[in-house]
């Protein structure tokens, strides 16, 4: 059984990035449950996702739990940490999406490395990926999600072939094809390298 | 084409619970489905809505709960399949209508579709709807994953049709909100067109048909307690063999459960309840007989477990039953794996299967809850509102993203409870405070529950401001649209009501329509409005900023920038007003221009003429 938690905010394509998740899954013949947590994130709130794969029914992931968290946003990393323990893969966006408390308490944006530092002292691995210019670099700037998808793909935990990734963001996202494979090749990459 | 139409029969395909419920509808050839959206339910009709062109079927966004209920009465009393959904809060507007028609009952299948909300995630209350299956002797199925939203949306039309009752389908957000593999079947139309068979002592229910109709209620419920002992949605899933354990579940909590008994070290057996009303109570019974020691596993309220003590006691079976009143599982909140694992460890007397790992606790992170958004009318709305009154008024607010003002810095919000409750409370709270009162109401909240509020108080001539936050769709839920919207759903031709009308039409004589975007006209008008004798409307009308944009209409001017120069760092455009697009570090603030909608609010707040439209 593979638990992966996407956390991000709303806005960022999160639910389509598990509805891919959810599709390869499926294609490559395993059993999946996947949940999303979306109330009122439209207006700018933090966005969790949960894709369970394997023989289970639940569909939430427990405390420390996750072997991969897939975060779209650096912020919401450190808030995800409570599902990582020693077996967590980490893939991180450096994506920042700076929240109002921040101006109006005068609060302070966590860096990089602060980032970094926090994932180190919990999980196994830290994957950072530059999403926003992966996917500008692949021409549909809107790609950051499926950047996301391909670099989940590329660690390999999912158990799920590459092609059936591929298969699920053609199913999902079905303007934009050669784009958005690119975008998660790109992102594909960066967890093979890492 | 659309998935949800073009999965053929026997395929596999991944959909979240409430799609599948819409499927579910469209195989059972229902011929009319009505809503009026509320999160975690929007979906469904969403769905439908989307569909409905190409499935030759009816769909509505109706006014509100209760008249989408009565649409779908209306057609299911004639003969053809209707499905109505709604969130849990909707139910209380419908249950005027769904209890008596529980008496008269139906000829073509009714499903009531009530999705509830534990925790809270994006609802005023956490009420278990499962009671109103008992308080108006309607049968109940209540599906846990996506594969059983869609089976037993199926078969509640069937079972509504043998016993000639309406028939709840209660989700809830677990089970709404989560996706999975569905294996559909084909989509076989149903009948469109009805004669209608006259029989009013059946469905016109004055006292003496009333009377008789609650015998036949009665009657219809013994014999819906016969589907349920035979029903296989009422089944047993055996956990090791032998077992001297026992579960009874529903819902969501049957999967916790699941998961969480194969963790013990003992075997377990699992009472399953689909078909959760009436209890199967034979069924119940046998599986308390056959086990030493039997948890109830249900979320919010104890329901099955007091159904099943009287039960016990009635049979006098002596089997120890655990459950909520024994403070084994919590009476609030969803549950979840560990929740279950804890309270069977309780009721069991075991140690605990799988416990949790230890794991980081996340030191204090700046918080990231919903706001208004960049552009949002409402924040130009809130920020006049403020200037004009200051905090002296007292806010009656409504359901909607406009509740958001509630946070600083506007805190415009003092009173909240349901849907439409900002008018009706604005009455009271104007009859004995001595403050100025302003009720806030959306456009589509007003239409839903605002209107009777609106001619009470203009009637019993009570003193108040009603400010309609008119951005032209029920945003908070996914921009469905509403009666004075101009676009409906894919099936239908609608006509746009003007909202003018309505007001001018409950009696209202000083009614003033503003640009919220115009800060200064809006900040006159409410201390004109506040001037007045009796009742005063005003509508801030202005489109969603997020439909603005993504119709790439959003720009009125162009996007802003601050000139450092100018700027003498007051702070008031993220003190006094709140745009997610303005940001401030190392004391220096700024404008985000990928977020910026040009709204052009902030360049007229500024005390010193510091914001500017991009060149």
């Amino acid at each position: 059984m593979v638990d992966v938690y996407l956390v991000g905010v709303g806005g960022q394509g999160i639910i389509t990035a598990s509805k891919i998740i959810g599709d390869a899954a499926i294609l490559s013949g395993k059993k999946v449950v996947l949940s999303e947590t979306h109330g009122m994130a439209q207006r700018g709130g933090s966005v969790v996702c949960t894709a369970r794969i394997g023989d289970m029914s639940s569909a939430l992931i427990l405390d420390g739990q996750a072997d991969v968290i897939v975060s779209f946003e650096l912020l919401e990393t450190l808030r995800a940490l409570n599902k990582a323990s020693g077996k967590t893969i980490v893939i991180t966006s450096t994506e920042q999406i700076v929240p109002l408390s921040i101006s109006t308490q005068k609060l302070h944006y966590p860096t990089l490395e602060e980032v970094r530092i926090e994932v180190g002292k919990v999980a196994k691995i830290f994957i950072q990926v530059d999403a926003p210019k992966l996917a500008e670099d692949s021409s549909v700037p809107k790609s950051s999600n499926i950047v996301m998808v391909g670099a989940l793909a590329g660690t390999g935990v999912t158990g799920i072939e590459r092609r059936h990734f591929e298969k699920a963001v053609e199913m999902n996202i079905p303007r934009w094809v050669p784009e958005n494979l690119e975008a998660f090749a790109k992102g594909f990459q960066v967890a093979q390298g890492t | 084409m659309d998935r949800i139409l073009e999965a053929r029969p026997g395929s596999k395909i991944l959909l979240l619970g409430n799609e599948a419920i819409a499927r579910g509808a469209l195989e059972a050839g229902v011929a009319v489905a009505t809503t009026y959206p509320g999160t975690p339910a929007s979906e469904i009709g969403d769905t439908l809505a989307r569909v409905a062109k190409d499935a030759g079927i009816y769909f509505e966004y109706s006014i509100n709960e209760i008249v989408a209920t009565e649409m779908a009465i209306g057609a299911a009393a004639s003969g053809v399949r209707a499905i109505v959904s709604m969130k849990h809060v909707g139910l209380n507007v419908a249950s005027d209508a769904l209890m008596t028609f529980a008496y008269t009952g139906t000829r073509g299948g009714f499903v009531l579709v009530t999705a509830d909300d534990p925790s809270c995630h994006s609802s005023q209350n956490e009420q278990d709807n499962r009671y109103y299956a008992l308080l108006g002797g309607i049968p109940l199925l209540e599906p846990s994953s996506a594969q059983e939203c869609y089976d037993m949306t199926k078969e509640a039309f069937e079972i509504s049709e043998k016993l000639e009752l309406p028939v709840i389908v209660r989700t809830t957000t677990r089970v709404s909100h989560v996706r999975g593999p569905v294996v559909v079947g084909a989509i076989v139309p149903g009948a469109k067109k009805k004669e209608f068979v006259k029989d009013p002592m059946r469905f016109v229910t004055v006292p003496a048909v009333a009377r008789a109709r609650h015998l036949v209620l009665l009657q219809r419920l013994i014999e819906a307690e016969k589907l349920s002992e035979e029903s296989h949605l009422n089944s047993i899933h055996n956990i090791g063999s032998g077992a001297r354990l026992g579960i009874i579940t529903s819902s969501a909590a049957f999967n916790y459960s699941m998961d969480a008994a194969a963790a013990l070290e003992s075997p377990v057996d699992i009472l399953k309840l689909g078909f959760s009303h009436p209890l199967p109570s034979k069924k119940v019974i046998e599986f308390l007989k056959s086990h030493e020691v039997v948890a109830i596993v249900e979320e919010l309220e104890p329901i099955l477990e007091t159904s099943v003590r009287a039960l016990a006691q009635h049979e006098s079976v002596r089997t120890k039953i655990v459950g909520k009143a024994d403070g084994a599982f919590p009476r609030a909140y969803e549950f979840d794996q560990s929740i279950v694992a804890e309270g069977l460890a309780k009721a069991f007397n075991t140690r605990q299967g799988n416990a949790s790992i230890s794991s980081a606790s996340p030191s204090a992170l700046p918080v990231r809850p919903p706001v208004l958004c960049a552009g949002c009318p409402h924040s130009a709305t809130y920020f006049a509102v403020n200037m004009a009154v200051g905090k002296k008024a007292v806010f009656a607010s409504d359901i909607g993203c406009y509740t958001l003002g509630v946070a600083p810095p506007y805190n415009a919000a003092d009173l909240l409870v349901c849907m439409g409750s900002s008018v009706g409370t604005a009455g009271g709270l104007a009859l004995v405070n001595h403050q100025p009162v302003i009720a806030f109401i959306g456009d589509s909240t007003f239409f839903h529950a605002g209107i009777p509020g609106l001619i009470n108080a203009v009637h019993h001539g009570h003193k108040f401001l009603l400010m309609i936050l008119d951005n032209r769709t029920t945003a908070m839920t996914g921009h469905q649209p509403h009666p004075a919207s101009d676009k409906g759903p894919s099936c239908c031709d609608i006509t746009a009501v003007s909202m003018e009308d309505v007001v001018k039409g409950c009696g209202v004589k000083w009614l003033r329509v503003v640009d919220p975007y115009d800060v200064k006209l809006t900040t006159e008008t409410v201390k004109e409005a506040l001037k007045q004798a009796g009742i005063s409307i005003i509508i801030a009308r202005r489109e969603c900023a997020l439909i603005a944009k993504r119709d790439e209409q959003g720009a009125i001017t162009k996007k802003h920038v601050i000139d450092q120069d100018a700027c003498k760092k007051c702070r008031t455009c993220v003190d006094k007003f709140q745009c997610p697009a303005i940001s401030s570090k190392d004391k220096v603030q700024n404008i985000d221009q990928s977020q910026c909608a040009g709204c052009s609010v902030c360049a007229q707040i500024c005390p010193h003429k510091a914001i500017k439209g991009a060149e």
